[in-house]
Parts: structure tokens; sequence; C-alpha cells
């Protein structure tokens, strides 16, 4: 019992979750800010960020919808939080069962899916259409991340456990491709472009509603670099865990460093007709056993 | 798909200055655009007219922050016309030094806003960074980094700084170098060439009748430069047009680099060919120019034809009026934002580098009734009284 407790609330639940989240998205943006040549916010901006948002005065806009703007964040938060539970990190794991992998997906979409209802719910013309090319974008990636994961699921028996995948490099980049699309990483950070639509679905956010929103994009990056450096690295032990979480991060990073930001258009078509097929190309090599 | 508004400004984070436009989105695609101003209005035309001409230099180098040089510039050429004054050479090279220089950093301001518009933070750090190169080289010729008051009434205020000319050509080189490779780099890039080619097109007959000025038209295929008029040393400059074939985004951004090259070539002509001599003619501190003389000059600024219109009251202007560049150029928006998604409006928007602050009039918006209106100088006159 308290095992179970201690892997939901301390390692790799919560207090961890929490930690080494904003923890790699400090790093994220102070290697980037090298890569700029600028110097960057420490590394433990995000976190500072976080206790200042949360220690603000909560505003509802006029037109938005209060309750559903409390919830969006709460519910993308928790999903995210309970797919920690299923992922094999080191060797704490609480559920792994055959078919695990679709409650992971269906957290991960779960997440997504509530991110872009923040923004119908703020009743903004920004949030409107930062809501739009969430759902635009969700549609786009989900197709090569699902089947990317379905590929080293197929060999797995459906249960996240730590398997090295590098036989399947499609599988790998349609995953690292979706990471992007879902984390709203350059060149996809489409639904929260500010120069176009000031914040996205969070323009209309203040207070500790958006230091929800950031804490589950901090544990989102946390998810899904585990989620990679288990299911394609195949992580075993919790050295190994986090040498190959820094690569999938350091990969990430110089990703986000060297493109601009594709139209919703061009990000769709690239999706659907370039890294969705390349993803199917791996999957159909493991469902005919030419491996 | 229903229609909606989004607005766009006066304060949004792709702009930082005052412009409002009014967005008709159909999804992403843009079907109709209003653009109104009237945010900025800093009164700088009237305060023109109650300061002597040689105080009027140091407000005129105020309008913008950016391309002040070019109004100093274009209205001392004003003030010379009138008097009749024969300005030094080597002070008409020094004019056509330091403007050069601040078309250079000008351009390059725009491009690397171009860049960050696109999202592409690492390409907008690179050139801002580069751009640091030719702020350098400013300080170190006169003095300041930005608004240098370098041009009086018959000339130029002081010398350049000669002492250190390895410095400025080992800038220089980098600065052609770097101009260089961001050429490559817009026309190869997939990202950047997915997100500026065929974007805002300005087709050549279009642009003869919108007439914009500066890049923007010399983008479209037509060679529209004052400087081919060969006012202060540019006759000795060998100077042609740049111009560019495709009319885009990506055309403007490319003939923006290809002046600030050509640029470096006549800053290092200026440099070697500057004859010795006297920097300025000495004229008394309060200038006196016959009552009701008026001209217009014109200089080529880094956006385009700077027009300036001056009437004389004696000592002081009658009335100056500033015709910027932006002003003739942002109606053009109109036309070239439309058919497009709202991705490329931030990216269009910063392609013609518009310069809202130098432009803008005044509007006053009656908060009962909600209209807009013009307020003609009468007006204004009588709501003070």
């Amino acid at each position: 019992m308290i095992e179970i407790l201690f892997q939901m609330l301390v390692f790799p639940g919560l207090a961890a979750a929490f930690a080494i989240g904003f923890l790699y998205q400090g790093i994220e943006r102070k290697v980037s800010a090298h890569a700029h040549h600028r110097i960057g916010p420490p590394v433990w901006q995000p976190f500072m960020d976080w206790v200042k948002l949360m220690s603000k005065e909560n505003i509802k806009p006029k037109h938005g919808i209060g309750f559903l703007m409390t919830l969006c964040p709460i519910i993308s938060f928790a999903s995210l939080l309970t797919v920690i539970l299923f992922i094999p990190i080191g060797n704490f794991v609480l559920f792994s069962f055959t078919g695990s992998l679709f409650v992971v997906i269906y957290f991960l979409v779960m997440y997504s899916v509530f991110y872009a209802f923040a923004g119908f719910a703020s009743g903004n013309p920004f949030g409107y259409v930062g809501g739009i090319r969430e759902i635009m974008q969700i549609v786009s990636y989900e197709f090569p991340f699902i089947v990317s994961l379905l590929t080293i699921g197929f060999l797995t028996n459906f249960r996240v456990v730590p398997f090295l995948s590098l036989e399947f490099p499609f599988a790998l980049f349609a995953f690292l491709a979706g990471v992007l699309g879902k984390l709203c990483l350059p060149p996809f950070h489409i639904p929260e472009a500010e120069q176009e639509i000031v914040a996205g679905h969070l323009t209309e956010y203040s207070g500790p509603r958006l230091a929800m929103f950031g804490l589950s994009k901090a544990i989102g990056f946390w998810v899904l670099v585990s989620l990679g450096a288990v299911y394609f690295l195949g992580a075993n032990g919790l050295i190994s865990f986090f040498a190959c979480s820094l690569v999938i991060l350091a990969v990430l990073i110089i990703i986000r460093t060297l493109f601009a930001r594709l139209r919703i258009s061009q990000a769709f078509r690239l999706y659907w007709f370039v890294i969705g097929p390349l993803a199917v190309i791996d999957l159909v090599r493991v469902i005919v056993g030419f491996y | 798909m229903h229609e909606y508004v989004l607005p766009f400004g006066p304060q949004h984070p792709a702009l930082l200055e005052p412009l409002h436009i009014k967005l008709k989105v159909e999804g992403e695609t843009i079907v109709g655009s209003d653009i109104s101003l009237g945010y900025n209005h800093k009164g700088i035309e009237k305060s023109f007219e109650n300061r002597w001409w040689a105080k009027g230099m140091y407000l005129s180098e105020r309008v913008c922050g950016i391309c002040g040089h070019f109004h100093t510039s274009t209205f001392a050429q004003g003030i010379e016309n009138m008097l009749g004054l024969e300005v030094p050479e080597r002070a008409n090279y020094i004019r056509v030094l330091i403007g050069e220089l601040e078309r250079i950093h000008s351009h390059m301001l725009a491009l690397g806003v171009v860049a960050y518009e696109m999202g592409l933070d690492t390409l907008f750090h690179y050139i801002f960074r580069d751009r640091e190169l030719v702020m350098d080289l400013q300080e170190l010729l006169t003095g300041n980094r930005v608004h240098f008051c370098m041009n009086v009434i018959g000339g130029v205020r002081k010398d350049i700084n000669m002492e250190n000319t390895r410095r400025v050509e080992e800038n220089l080189e980098k600065i052609e170098e770097r101009c260089h490779h961001y050429i490559k780099l817009f026309k190869n890039d997939a990202t950047v060439k997915r997100r500026t080619q065929h974007v805002g097109f300005l087709s050549k007959q279009k642009a003869k009748e919108l007439t914009p000025v500066g890049p923007n038209i010399r983008a479209s295929g037509m060679d529209y430069d004052v400087r081919e008029t060969g006012y202060f040393a540019y006759k000795y400059m060998n100077f042609k047009p740049i111009t560019g074939e495709g009319g885009d985004v990506l055309e403007r951004c490319v003939v923006r680099f290809k002046e600030c090259i050509d640029s470096v070539r006549m800053v290092r002509k200026c440099l070697l060919e500057m004859p010795k001599g006297k920097v300025k003619v000495n004229v008394p501190p309060v200038v006196k120019i016959k009552e009701g003389l008026e001209t217009v000059s014109r200089t080529e600024a880094p956006r385009g034809e700077l027009i300036y219109y001056l009437k004389s009251a004696g000592d002081k202007p009658y009335r100056v009026k500033i015709r910027t560049p932006t002003y003739q150029t942002f109606h053009i928006l109109g036309h070239i934002l439309n058919g497009y998604e709202i991705p490329d409006v931030p990216v269009i928007i910063a392609s013609i580098d518009p310069c809202i602050s130098c432009a803008d009039r005044m509007t006053v918006v009656d908060a009962g009734t909600n209209k807009e209106r013009m307020v003609t100088m009468k007006e204004v006159r009588e709501r003070r009284k």
C-alpha cells in the first residue's frame, strides 16, 4: 500500500513529474536560448513562473464559461498524471497489463482535446482560432503518432514495457514529430503562435488556471520524453532511463531551433502525406513480419 | 463556415506599433481587411512651426528612431535649397556614408522582424546579432548608436572619426558575408521558403497602380529609387536601383539584403574617395529665409521616398509637411492581405517594413456613438479655445 502511494505521489508520480517536468522545460528553454546566442533564463524559471501565477488572482472574462475554464486545465493535468502510472520509469510501474498502451493513447488525446476546449471556453476570438487550430493539429498529428506507438505495440502485446526499436527508424521519427505537435513546439507551435493570435487558446487565461496549464505542459514534457525513452530507446533502469530521456530532449531542442512555424495547412499536409505514410511503412513491416 | 472579425492590433505581440487592422476571416482565410490609424499622434509637424530652422533639425531627427538621419538630411537639403547654400563635398560624402550605414541597420531590423513573425526565433536572433556590427560602426564613426545628430544647416556637425579604419573594414566584410549567407538561407531553407514564397504577392501592374515606395515597389520589378537623381554624393556612386521580379515576401527580403550589400559597397567607396576639407559652411544660429519661399525636398530613406514640403515664415517654418515612406506604402496591405491565411498576416505586414509612428495622423473616436472621424486643423484650433 505504501509502495503504491509512494509511486503515485512521489516517484514517478506527482512530485517527480512536477520537479523533473519543470526541469526539462527549463533545460529546453536554456539550451535553445544558447542556440539563439542568448543567455536565457535560469533552468528553474518555469517553476518560478508557476509559483508566481499560482499566487495571482483568478479572472473570468465576461464572455467566458468559468466552470469550463477551471475544468479544462484540471482534466488535462490529471490525464497526464495518469499516464505516468503506466510508463515503467526505472523499475517503477503501477499498472502494466495487456492493452495498457491504449489507455496511454486515450489519456494523451484527452490532454490535447481539453487544451483545445480551453480556447472555446474563454469566449475570445483569439482563443476560438487557437481552439480550431489545436483541433486541426490533433487531427493531423494523432495518425502518425498512434501508428508509431502501435508499431511497437504489436511487438510488446500492447503493453508499455522497455523496448529497443532502432530497427524501426520511421516509427521513431513519426513519434518525435507527434511529440512536437503535442507539446506545441516549433515548427508546430501553430495553436499558440504569439505573432498571429496572441496566445491562442490561452489568451484569456491568467492566474492559477494558466499555472495549471503551465504545469500540465511541463508534465507533458516529462511524460512524452519518458515514453520515447522507454518505448523506443528501451531504457531499462534509472540511469539508462535518464540518459535516454535526455537524448530525446536534445533531439527535440535541435528540431525546435531549426525550423520556422508552418501554416496549419502545411502542417496537415506534412503529417498526413509525409510522416503518416512513413509511419505506416514500419507498421506494415511489423504486421507482415518483415524486420 | 461563418465569417468573423479578428482584431489585429493596436496592441498585439506581432505589431510593436499601434496599427489596427480588422480582418474579416473565414476559417483561416482572409476575405477582407480594414486598416485604421490614429493611435499615435505626436503633433510633430505643428511643433516645427514654433521653432527656429536650426532647432527644427533636432526635432526632425525624432520623427523616427530608425531612420532619423534621413529626416534631418531631407530637412537640411530643403533649407539649403531655399538659402542657395553650397554644401562642401566632404559633408555630402559623410551624409551618404552615415545614411548607408543607417540603411543597413534599418533593413536588418526589418528582416529580423520578418524572421520573428515566421516563428523562427533563431534567425531573428542571428540577424539582430549581425546588426550589432553596423551599430558598432555607427558608434565608432559618429559617437552614437542611434540619433547621430550629424546634420546641421550647411553641412555636418563634425568630421567622422577616421582613427580605426581597420575595424571598419573588418565589420563591413563580416556584414557583406552574412548578407550573402542570409540570401542563400532565405532562398533555400525549407520552412523559410514555404512561409515567404508566393505570399503577399504584388504584381508589377498592381504596383504601378498603388505606387508603394522603396524596396516594396522595387521587389515588384519597378526601378524607382530617388538615389538615382544623384543628390548629395550619390552622383559619384555609380548607383543602380536593385530590383527583383517575384513581388512576394521572399523577394522583398532578398531585395533588402541585396541593398545592404550595395550599401556596404557605397560605404567603402565613400571612405576611399572622400575629399579632404571643410565639413560645413558657417551660417548664423538664427537662419532667416525669405517669407513665403517654399520647397520640396526628397531623399531615399530605407523604407522608400521621403518627402519634406517646407514653407518659410522668416526665421521659422510656416508649414512643414512630412510624407513618410510608410504613409505611401501601407494602403497596399488592403490588397496583398486578401486571400492569404491568418499565419501570413504578420509576415506580410512585417515584409512591407511599416513604421507606423512616423506615418500616423490624428483620429478622434466618439465614445458615445462609436464613430471615428478625422479632425482638421481648424477644428483642433476651435477645440483649443
